[in-house]
């Protein structure tokens, strides 16, 4: 286990953090979110540029890193993981944002795109909760 | 060689020259293929030439125009082909190390398109690795290193279409092909000077295309002018029964010709509100005189506002689950490591984390767009604002940082699947090109390149070349 500082996760943060690992992992091997690991918490690391989180929001954060790590630590150098950590913590407001939208059951997904042609007349029932904020472009 | 002020001639001028055989396309082959050998090293524009390809090309059509079979205004025009796009036999690199040596027995449809017109390929492109796909925070996330800006080298010229950007503007080619999943058309035309159109999704099949974003992707002309872009734009779209992401029939072809297709329609011209936070000054002034330009050529010119909304959110979670799907194997693998970008190498090992119910969710919001934007464009045929609000940036700096700024505008139109036009429109006072965008909706490329043209004979921005002494 890499960076492991010894701290012991008391048995209600673990359940948090596995909670948290088995809902962000659906697309790596289940095995994964059966060690969920004791870590230093991101934001006990988190860098003064980085947003800040609830609660639930950095748990999921802290999750999803442990998560890279217990699948690709050992391909990572320190500056990697810096990295990973960042990434995981600015990830979360994007996830956040798109959860609070409010979007009635019958909503359904674009799954394949088809641009639109003819004006579709469905009745808009979902608003935002809130405004577009500032997110990283990909150029 | 051939003078400089025919081979920065647009594909119309050109085209003229070479039915009336007045010009010849195996020298014009070869002075493109002079200047690309000289200049393309230093630029860093391309990924390769194909000089064999494009020689043997040339002399057919140069047969084949003498003997009177004239194919169209492409027939003879030398052009350039992003480094994604499949072409049998030679390297098709996809900008990325990984790649470096992949070889495929096949040609993309758009390069049997082009081929089919007649048109000349004189080699292929570089571009941002992966276009981008596992993200990127330096110019020099390439197989080539960082493509430097014709007219200033010490910036950059954008991504990930880099390399075609920079050969069209340097005049290493009449047009080039580049590919956008969210900006890569966009911002190299503005960085560079050049036109660009990103057609609506679907109408230009993408196989043979490296996929980075399967419900994003698109692949759009690069050239001189609006009505450039529209010559073609006409001979790469089309249905596909391959590429089932292409629309029907009816709907992906587009005919182009300069008497009909392009007649003067009443143009709603949407000017928007709130695509940019802020606005570089020398970008604002030019902007500012665009929207006079506009106001006096175009009929109706009003205020828009985009919908606001996580769309960013949404077009962010889209291309980083679909690509960490299309370049899995990388990331299983490791081989990311090979990847020049210090992102792009960890990008995937986050992507892969994001679950499949939140990229569900994105792809609901999408739905909820697509209704909202067709909604605006009730009230508008074109959405028009500066393509970025920025010149070109520095060939150092940190994009994740300096080039991080809310974009709502590419993520809609991107989302959507939505035309969209970058043209010049002018210059910053350390003479950086200044890109307008327009934007219509699914399906109506015909308007982009409509207001392109009309903004083109009442400007001549797009007819401004840079100094190439420095480079």
């Amino acid at each position: 286990m890499k960076k492991a500082n010894g701290r012991i996760l008391s048995r209600r943060e673990f359940a948090q953090r596995a909670a948290m690992l088995s809902a962000t992992a659906s697309i790596v091997p289940p095995a994964v979110m059966l060690e969920a690991r004791a870590e230093t918490s991101l934001h006990d690391q988190a860098q003064p540029s980085t947003p800040k989180l609830s609660p639930e929001g950095q748990a999921e954060a802290d999750a999803r890193y442990q998560q890279v790590l217990k699948l690709y630590g050992d391909r990572l150098s320190d500056e990697q993981e810096n990295q990973v950590k960042k990434m995981c913590v600015e990830l979360q407001p994007a996830l956040d944002r798109i959860r609070a939208y409010k979007l009635d059951n019958g909503e359904a997904p674009a799954l394949y795109l088809k641009p639109l042609y003819e004006r579709e007349k469905k009745p808009q029932t979902a608003t935002a909760s809130t405004s577009a904020p500032p997110a990283a472009r990909k150029p | 060689m051939l003078k400089e002020s025919v081979l920065y001639g647009s594909v119309g001028e050109l085209a003229k020259q070479i039915e009336s055989k007045q010009l010849s396309p195996v020298e014009l082959t070869e002075s493109y293929l002079e200047r690309s050998e000289k200049l393309g090293p230093r630029l860093k524009a391309y990924a390769r030439l194909t000089p064999t390809i494009a020689l043997e090309q040339a002399q057919a059509a140069e047969k084949e125009i003498r003997r009177g079979h004239y194919r169209g205004p492409l027939h003879g025009i030398p052009y350039a082909a992003k480094d994604l796009l499949a072409v049998k036999g030679i390297p098709t690199t996809w900008g990325a190390k990984p790649y470096a040596n992949q070889v495929f027995d096949y040609n993309a449809a758009v390069i049997e398109h082009l081929k089919n017109v007649g048109a000349i390929m004189l080699g292929k492109a570089a571009m941002i690795e992966l276009a981008g796909g596992l993200g990127y925070k330096y110019a020099s996330a390439s197989l080539e290193g960082e493509t430097k800006n014709p007219w200033d080298t010490n910036c950059w010229t954008c991504g990930s279409s880099s390399g075609s950007a920079a050969i069209v503007a340097a005049g290493l080619a009449a047009f080039a092909i580049g590919t956008e999943t969210w900006g890569s058309i966009v911002c190299p035309s503005a960085f560079c000077g050049t036109s660009g159109l990103r057609p609506t999704y679907g109408r230009v099949s993408r196989r043979g295309a490296m996929a980075l974003a399967y419900s994003m992707d698109k692949i759009g002309p690069m050239a001189r002018s609006a009505e450039d872009c529209a010559r073609i734009f006409a001979a790469i779209a089309g249905h596909d029964p391959l590429d089932r992401s292409t629309l029907p029939v009816d709907r992906a072809a587009f005919t182009y010709s300069p008497a009909a297709d392009l007649k003067s329609r009443a143009l709603r011209v949407g000017w928007l509100t709130n695509a940019w936070k802020d606005v570089d000054p020398g970008v604002k002034k030019a902007l500012d005189a665009a929207h006079k330009t506009l106001q006096r050529h175009f009929p109706s010119v009003g205020p828009a506002a985009l919908p606001d909304g996580p769309w960013e959110d949404a077009a962010n979670l889209i291309v980083s689950c679909e690509g960490c799907s299309a370049f899995s194997d990388l990331i299983w693998s490791g081989r990311v490591k090979e990847l020049n970008d210090p992102l792009g190498q960890v990008g995937g090992y986050v992507n892969q984390t994001i679950s499949g119910a939140d990229y569900n969710t994105a792809l609901r919001l999408r739905e909820i767009l697509q209704r909202k934007m067709t909604e605006l464009f009730d009230s508008y045929d074109l959405l028009a604002t500066a393509s970025l609000p920025v010149p070109a940036t520095p060939l150092s700096l940190d994009l994740s940082t300096g080039l991080a700024f809310p974009d709502p505008l590419g993520a809609i139109g991107n989302l959507c699947g939505l035309p969209a036009l970058s043209i010049p429109c002018g210059f910053t006072e350390k003479k950086l090109p200044v890109g307008l965008q327009f934007v219509a909706k699914a399906g109506d490329d015909s308007a982009v390149l409509q207001a392109g043209k009309i903004f083109q004979q009442f400007t001549d921005w797009h007819r401004k070349h840079p100094t190439l002494n420095q480079v």
